[in-house]
């Protein structure tokens, strides 16, 4: 299989140069049966990656412990579900598991327009075929996963040997989210070269901008839900397994994650301006570019060593080859732009300060500035090692110092962009549109502080939140009054039918309604406390109204690993509400301690029970609980967030009349100030 | 303003306004101690990537030792200047939780304010030439500078033409 997966890795290789070389000789020639060819070359590139792919998994399935990877990543009493993430636990796995995941992409581009877009598809396919060549390149000449296991004879020389067993797989790993998180965080990565690879396919073919828009719109929003599952379910992770009671602590490699979302999240409005308006599309053009240039930076951070972090691959000298991609990336994307840029004016002007067009230059701006600021603070330990000498740390409180400020704004902007009419918004409108939301945000501040609310940014918060949850209430109820007085249906199936009808519009709002739970989950944070102490059997603890008594211990003998747990009863008011079994592990084949905390989580807030090993001091286990408000509503908004992007992707039931200036005939004369046509179009926001 | 819209109007004020009752915390605040607090300010020297107090490693020799020397300290009544170089001289700058407010390390506080205000100003000025071109200068009628209006209606047809969605 060794061999198999190897040759399978070599034939995508070149099969991904063809399609790489021959595109761009038909993209010169035009020729069909070279455009044929070299999409079929696509297609071949993908079904030989996904062989290779499977052919490590084989492996690690039949305990083939001749295999270098395998191992050092599995050993024969993993479980079948954990052997599966044992693909993506290594370097050389991780990145062929991205080569993956990108060939399912491609591979469905190639077939979804396989009989469209003739003319711009050559040019799409050239760029996807670029990125999987380098890819390739790492997973056959720098990163190979299927190296055999050797070690070196009495004679020095490298003999080839198959172990009985392998190293087995990292323990922090051994969580059932580490088998969905890195495939949903890989699947953001790698979908967003779909966007980036029609954009500048599209700026390459000098189309004037609409169109790659149109056609990338869900494939950009699959990367995004993606990108937004990954980043939650690695916030759980930590949150669950880690055992220090967050759930995000700006590491290197989270901020990594984070940055692509920004830029993509920026993407997903500006994006409007240029379907609507015929504007931004230079800046459109750059956010895809960049979105995709970070994922590469990303990857580089997580691979190269040059940040330390707790989730960091081994260091090595991958780094080079990314910061070669980097550099081969910017250039032929600055090329395109010099070249041609003059296809990408705007069209129309601005008639209002106050308008939904202000409001989205200034979601990116603050999108783009707390991208920047985390990237500059993660970093800043290397800058100011090269500079001074020094290597100054950048932890949790600098960025969150620098980002609460920007996420509230940014909140601020959430609830204001949506009531804002496109073009100009008249005070009257405002006034209209304001009114209640605002009440109700600035009611609900002084009922916080009546009850005792005293963090200034959690109480901001507050408000913000209650303030664009009541717009979006406030949209779904008009436009649902509106469909009941004419079907006479109920409020809730009007509501139904008037997301059904514009569901990118009523699907974002769905997504705002996300943000907020998970806006309300990271108030919470401010009102965390924990305690510890060293416990005996009988003994009690006190946190909150939560009462801690250690029943005793027990050991759970599992197939990879032993457990011992603290039995923990959870009282309240004297009565029993649960027990909770906190653990530390000890796993048998590469003997390392983990922990698995115990949660009794409410919408209230989360009872989180840690068994943080023995005192040194007093030899007696040590019980570490937190008391974590709110962190329920993170989650809950996460699912929401994918909820509505779901929604927001579905095609709408009925056209609906929408202003779309962009998309009137050139040659018509404009009138100034006023929307000068008015053309059917799909309905969106 | 009927019947109907004030009960709706009432029913989601009410709604919104009992939600503070339901996301604030039970009981006082507790106010975490002086060694949690100045344990905040460092990160743990172990490579965990976390600051000092939120340590993940179950047994963490490092934490433990470094937690041990700040409460030594605290009892001493050092302040928390001398337990900063204390620190310093042990593990070097890498043990900052966050890079201090002098000398170089100033540019890392002081980057996301240039970052916002250049970028107001970049979105000011945008808005301010967007709102005095003229809408007959707009690209689809008078074409954009570096190409004809005939070339840019052309390759906008082609692009109708060729693609679908």
């Amino acid at each position: 299989m060794d061999v198999f997966g190897s040759f399978a890795l070599v034939l995508a290789f070149v099969c991904a140069v063809y399609a790489f070389g021959g595109g761009i000789a038909a993209i010169f020639t035009r020729h069909p049966l070279l455009i044929k060819s070299t999409r079929q070359a696509g297609m071949a590139t993908c079904c030989l990656i996904f062989l290779a792919t499977f052919s490590l998994e084989y492996l690690f399935f039949s305990d083939n412990f001749s295999n270098a990877y395998v191992a050092a990543h599995s050993n024969r009493d993993l479980s079948t579900f954990y052997k599966i993430a044992a693909l993506w636990s290594g370097q050389e796995g991780s990145l062929l598991f991205w080569s993956c995941l990108l060939a399912v992409y491609v591979l469905s581009v190639l077939i979804t327009y396989r009989n469209k877009n003739g003319e711009l598809m050559p040019y799409v396919g050239v760029v996807m075929a670029g990125v999987q060549i380098f890819f390739l390149t790492l997973n056959n000449f720098v990163a190979s996963p299927f190296k055999a296991f050797a070690s070196p004879g009495a004679d020095g020389v490298m003999n080839y040997v198959a172990r009985a067993d392998g190293s087995g797989l990292n323990p922090l790993l051994q969580y059932p989210e580490m088998v969905i998180h890195p495939p949903n965080l890989y699947s953001g990565y790698t979908g967003f070269t779909i966007p980036f690879a029609f954009a500048l396919g599209a700026l390459l073919a000098r189309y004037p901008g609409e169109k790659w828009i149109h056609l990338t719109r869900k494939w950009t929003m699959i990367a995004w839900m993606f990108q937004s599952m990954g980043i939650l379910l690695g916030a759980h992770w930590a949150y669950a397994v880690l055992g220090w009671g967050g759930y995000w602590g700006w590491d290197p490699v989270e901020n990594a994650s984070f940055l692509p979302w920004l830029t993509g999240t920026a993407f997903l409005h500006s994006v409007m301006m240029q379907e609507k308006r015929g504007m931004m599309k230079v800046w459109n053009v750059w956010l895809v570019f960049c979105t995709f240039l970070l994922c590469i930076l990303g990857t580089f951070l997580t691979r190269s060593g040059i940040v330390s972090s707790v989730h960091a691959f081994a260091q090595s000298s991958i780094g080079s080859w990314f910061v070669g991609f980097l550099v081969v990336i910017i250039a032929v994307c600055f090329g395109a732009y010099l070249k041609n840029r003059d296809y990408l004016k705007s069209e129309n002007q601005l008639d209002s300060i106050v308008s939904r067009e202000s409001s989205f230059l200034f979601n990116n701006l603050i999108l783009l500035v707390s991208c920047v600021a985390i990237l500059s603070g993660t970093l800043f330990p290397v800058f100011s090692e090269w500079i001074t000498g020094n290597r100054i740390s950048v932890g949790a409180p600098f960025f969150n110092k620098v980002n609460i400020p920007i996420g509230l704004l940014l909140l601020f902007l959430t609830g204001v962009g949506p009531l804002l009419a496109w073009r100009k918004t008249s005070t009257e409108s405002l006034k209209r549109n304001f009114g209640w939301p605002l009440g109700i945000g600035l009611l609900a501040g002084v009922i916080a502080l009546v009850f005792g609310f005293r963090e200034i940014y959690s109480w901001v918060c507050l408000i913000l939140c209650v303030f664009v949850a009541s717009t979006v209430g406030l949209e779904f109820y008009r436009g649902a009054k509106v469909i009941r007085a004419r079907s006479g249906a109920t409020f809730m199936a009007s509501a139904v039918d008037l997301t059904m009808r514009n569901t990118r519009r009523y699907g974002g709002y769905i997504v705002h309604v996300g943000m907020v739970f998970v806006f309300i989950g990271l108030a919470g944070a401010a009102f965390n406390r924990d305690t510890q102490k060293d416990m005996q059997v009988g003994q009690t603890m006190q946190i909150g109204p939560y009462t801690l008594l250690l029943q005793g211990f027990d050991t759970k003998p599992e197939k990879n690993y032993t457990a011992q747990r603290m039995n923990v009863e959870v009282l309240r008011d004297k009565k029993t509400i649960m027990m909770l079994f906190p653990e530390k592990r000890r796993f048998s084949t590469n003997e390392q301690n983990g922990t698995m905390v115990a949660i009794y989580s409410t919408l209230k807030e989360d009872l989180y029970v840690v068994y943080a090993g023995d005192s040194p001091e007093t030899q007696l286990p040590v019980l570490h609980a937190y008391l974590n408000p709110l962190v329920k509503w993170i989650w809950l908004g996460g699912a929401v967030v994918v909820f509505g992007t779901l929604v927001a992707m579905l095609p709408n039931r009925r056209a609906v009349l929408v202003l779309a200036g962009a998309q009137q005939p050139a040659a018509q004369p404009l009138t100034h100030g006023l929307t000068p046509s008015v053309t059917l179009r799909e309905g969106h926001d | 303003m009927t019947k109907a819209r004030s009960v709706a109007a009432i029913t989601m004020l009410a709604m919104f306004a009992v939600m503070p009752l339901l996301i604030t915390p039970v009981g006082a605040q507790q106010l975490s101690d002086r060694a949690k607090q100045v344990g905040g300010k460092f990160m743990c020297m172990c490579n965990c990537n976390q600051v000092l107090t939120g340590c993940n490693h179950v047994g963490c020799s490092t934490s433990s030792g470094m937690l041990k020397e700040l409460n030594q300290s605290l009892s001493r009544g050092d302040s928390e200047d001398a337990i900063t170089q204390m620190f310093v001289q042990e593990f070097g700058t890498k043990v900052y939780a966050e890079p201090p407010k002098s000398g170089f390390s100033l540019v890392a506080w002081v980057l996301p304010s240039v970052y916002l205000f250049v970028g107001t100003g970049l979105v000011v000025f945008v808005i301010s030439r967007w709102r005095k071109r003229p809408a007959q200068h707009a690209a689809p009628a008078g074409g954009a500078p570096g190409i004809s209006a005939e070339l840019l209606e052309r390759s906008r047809a082609q692009a109708s033409r060729e693609t679908q969605d």
